[in-house]
């Protein structure tokens, strides 16, 4: 190849090049702000989803404090229309976390709300269309928002994750709080009072029943009920006994026997009884059982059914619980009378092996060996733990604390 | 005419004879829009790299033929990602790097290469228009099938009746190469190109 073909070869693509480059830098007029818009579009397109009339959007989660974590970001409308929250929420059952966009306007109501990622393995939007248009128009008390029977984690981490973003805007005064009903108070102080009653769903009501929720595990029931000018928090355990709280929180059992009454009354027609099913257990782990009697216990744990019972004159104490792993557990517990725990023993396990990845088995025997001797002051949860079945530990593990508890409470007699 | 369209299938259409571009057909074969989004650009990239290779061919040295040619055809591609980023971005997002990659595909290299370098505009434009139709058509043909048996869609738009019978492998780089196959094939059988090519391989 001689210098002349170098230079001619060099000169044809210097040309083509310069050609093309020119052609490019005149299209890139034409097309450039297009392509930006087209960008700008694509990455405003779920908040525009939840605010349609809105101009524009500026993200403004630096400039805010204190923003829970599971707020992934927010944005302001530029015009003043109000702001967009994207959040996140997980549940024990979610492979990846959910994530959903809502729209508040500048008057703190819910414009727009959509569910981007949703990877439950149940659908809470099959169970209830309407679940996620009922936030529509809400402020930030969310008024009359429950949960989604048969789906009631991944309803109730789509709530708190829509709570988590209002307040975000609220602690960071861009909007104004909504004002809570007593009503919505006394329902948001269940999980408090009655942690073991799991998976809330609603009941009927009646008389003078505002509200009434009916645990999915059994363990009892909670009302909102009207006295007077007043409203009332009312929790039934399984075994009958019954709480009242006023909105500030304040046991008020005492002085409202007529709310605690009726509480009472409507559960009794509804609640399931344990004991029978206690007492059978009981019998097949000591065959020579005997004065087996039901206690009636004051704790509102996962606890369902206490019985005392002795055994060649030993006092012994018995406990059934709901706990919820993966699916529904039934834990049962003997405890002697010095505390420690004399038997363990649970209708199963493992539920659906092929959910827990790298589950080698487990020796029930040895596992449920583990927990004898064990008690209130020995008790660390080590011996709840199943390598890779963390749902069904938890489980075990929270039904252990409430047996404990609910001994604790009988032999202290406060309970 | 028909004999041109049995021509073109038999000899014309890379992606029938030496399976060439297999990878762009796959690639934009999972949805009809994507389809018809990269034959479109298929198309007119070869068309106008035929028009501008056959004008200039005589003025380029041989040993600098391959960079000349995967110029122009870089530049037409570039410039018809540009057009098409700006007025159809669902396509080019569906698309992701393939449309990028036609800039160096085999299929435009070889049409410029070898039919446009050797004769003149006219039977370059021709032989451009019947590779890229062709291709489009097997590109669409691929895409129906697997949109609606893939993904229980077409067009985007979900049909519910199948939503549940869905093959989702279909919808994968597995499944698009044996859609490819299957259609080449039938193709093959229904235009008698089998018997050509062994009439061909007889002689």
């Amino acid at each position: 190849m001689n210098i002349k073909h170098l230079l001619k070869t060099i000169a044809i693509l210097l040309a083509i090049v310069a050609v093309f480059g020119v052609a490019m830098f005149g299209l890139n007029f034409l097309t450039g702000p297009i392509i930006a818009e087209n960008n700008k579009g694509a990455e405003f397109a779920p908040l525009l989803a939840v605010m349609p009339d809105a101009e524009n959007f500026e993200e403004v989660t630096s400039t805010l404090a204190d923003i829970p974590e599971s707020v992934i970001a927010v944005y302001k409308e530029t015009s003043g229309k109000g702001f967009v929250v994207r959040a996140k929420a997980s549940t024990q059952y979610s492979k990846e976390p959910m994530e959903l966009t809502f729209g508040v306007t500048a008057d703190g109501k819910i414009c727009g709300i959509q569910l981007d990622v949703y990877t439950d393995s149940i659908d809470f939007r099959t169970k209830d269309a309407n679940y996620i248009t009922s936030f529509l128009e809400k402020d930030s008390a969310l008024a009359d928002i429950g949960t989604v029977s048969g789906a009631t984690y991944s309803s109730t981490a789509f709530k708190d994750a829509v709570s988590a973003g209002f307040s975000a805007l609220i602690s960071n005064q861009l909007i104004a709080e909504g004002v809570k009903s007593d009503s919505q108070i006394l329902a948001e102080m269940i999980p408090t009072l009655a942690p073991g009653m799991l998976k809330l769903e609603d009941a009927a009501v009646s008389g003078n029943i505002e509200k009434a929720w009916k645990s999915g595990n059994d363990a009892g029931f909670a009302y909102v009920i009207k006295s007077g000018e007043a409203s009332y928090l009312a929790l039934v355990n399984a075994t009958g006994a019954c709480l009242v709280y006023d909105v500030a929180g304040a046991d008020v059992t005492v002085a409202q026997t007529a709310v605690a009454d009726e509480a009472k009354a409507h559960a009794a027609a509804a609640q399931k009884s344990y004991v029978d099913a206690l007492t059978t257990k009981v019998t097949r782990l000591y065959a020579s059982a005997a004065e087996i009697t039901s206690i009636e216990i004051n704790t509102f744990n996962t606890v369902v059914a206490a019985v005392s019972f002795k055994v060649d004159g030993a006092e012994y104490y018995g406990f059934y619980s709901r706990s919820i792993g993966f699916h529904q557990m039934d834990v049962y517990f003997v405890i002697d009378a010095n505390g420690a725990i004399a038997k363990m023993d649970a209708n199963q396990f493992i539920f659906d092996k092929e959910y827990f990845h790298g589950f080698a088995g487990m020796d029930d025997a040895a596992y449920k060996a583990g927990f004898e001797g064990l008690t209130t002051d020995t008790w660390n949860g080590d011996a709840a733990v199943i390598a890779t079945a963390t749902m069904t530990s938890n489980a075990v593990k929270q039904s252990t604390d409430d047996v404990f508890a609910t001994f604790n409470a009988i032999k202290g007699g406060a309970q | 005419m028909k004999n041109f369209f049995k021509t073109c299938l038999l000899r014309g259409t890379p992606s029938m004879v030496l399976a060439l571009g297999a990878g762009f057909v796959m690639a934009s074969s999972a949805d009809i829009r994507a389809a018809l989004g990269m034959g479109a650009a298929v198309l007119i990239s070869m068309i106008l790299t035929s028009i501008v290779v056959s004008a200039i061919h005589k003025f380029i040295p041989a040993y600098a033929k391959l960079p000349v040619y995967l110029l122009i055809i870089t530049g037409f591609v570039s410039i018809i990602e540009m057009l098409m980023e700006a007025f159809f971005p669902i396509v080019v997002n569906m698309l992701g790097a393939h449309l990028a990659a036609l800039a160096v595909s085999a299929v435009i290299y070889r049409d410029a290469e070898e039919v446009a370098d050797h004769n003149g505009e006219w039977t370059s434009i021709k032989t451009a228009l019947s590779t890229g139709i062709f291709l489009t058509v097997i590109m669409i043909v691929c895409a129906l099938i697997r949109e609606v048996l893939g993904n229980a869609s077409i067009w985007g738009h979900e049909i519910a009746f199948l939503a549940n019978y869905k093959v989702s492998a279909l919808a994968g780089a597995f499944g698009g190469y044996l859609v490819l196959a299957c259609v080449l094939a039938a193709i093959k059988k229904l235009t008698g190109a089998h018997e050509h090519l062994e009439e061909e391989e007889n002689e």
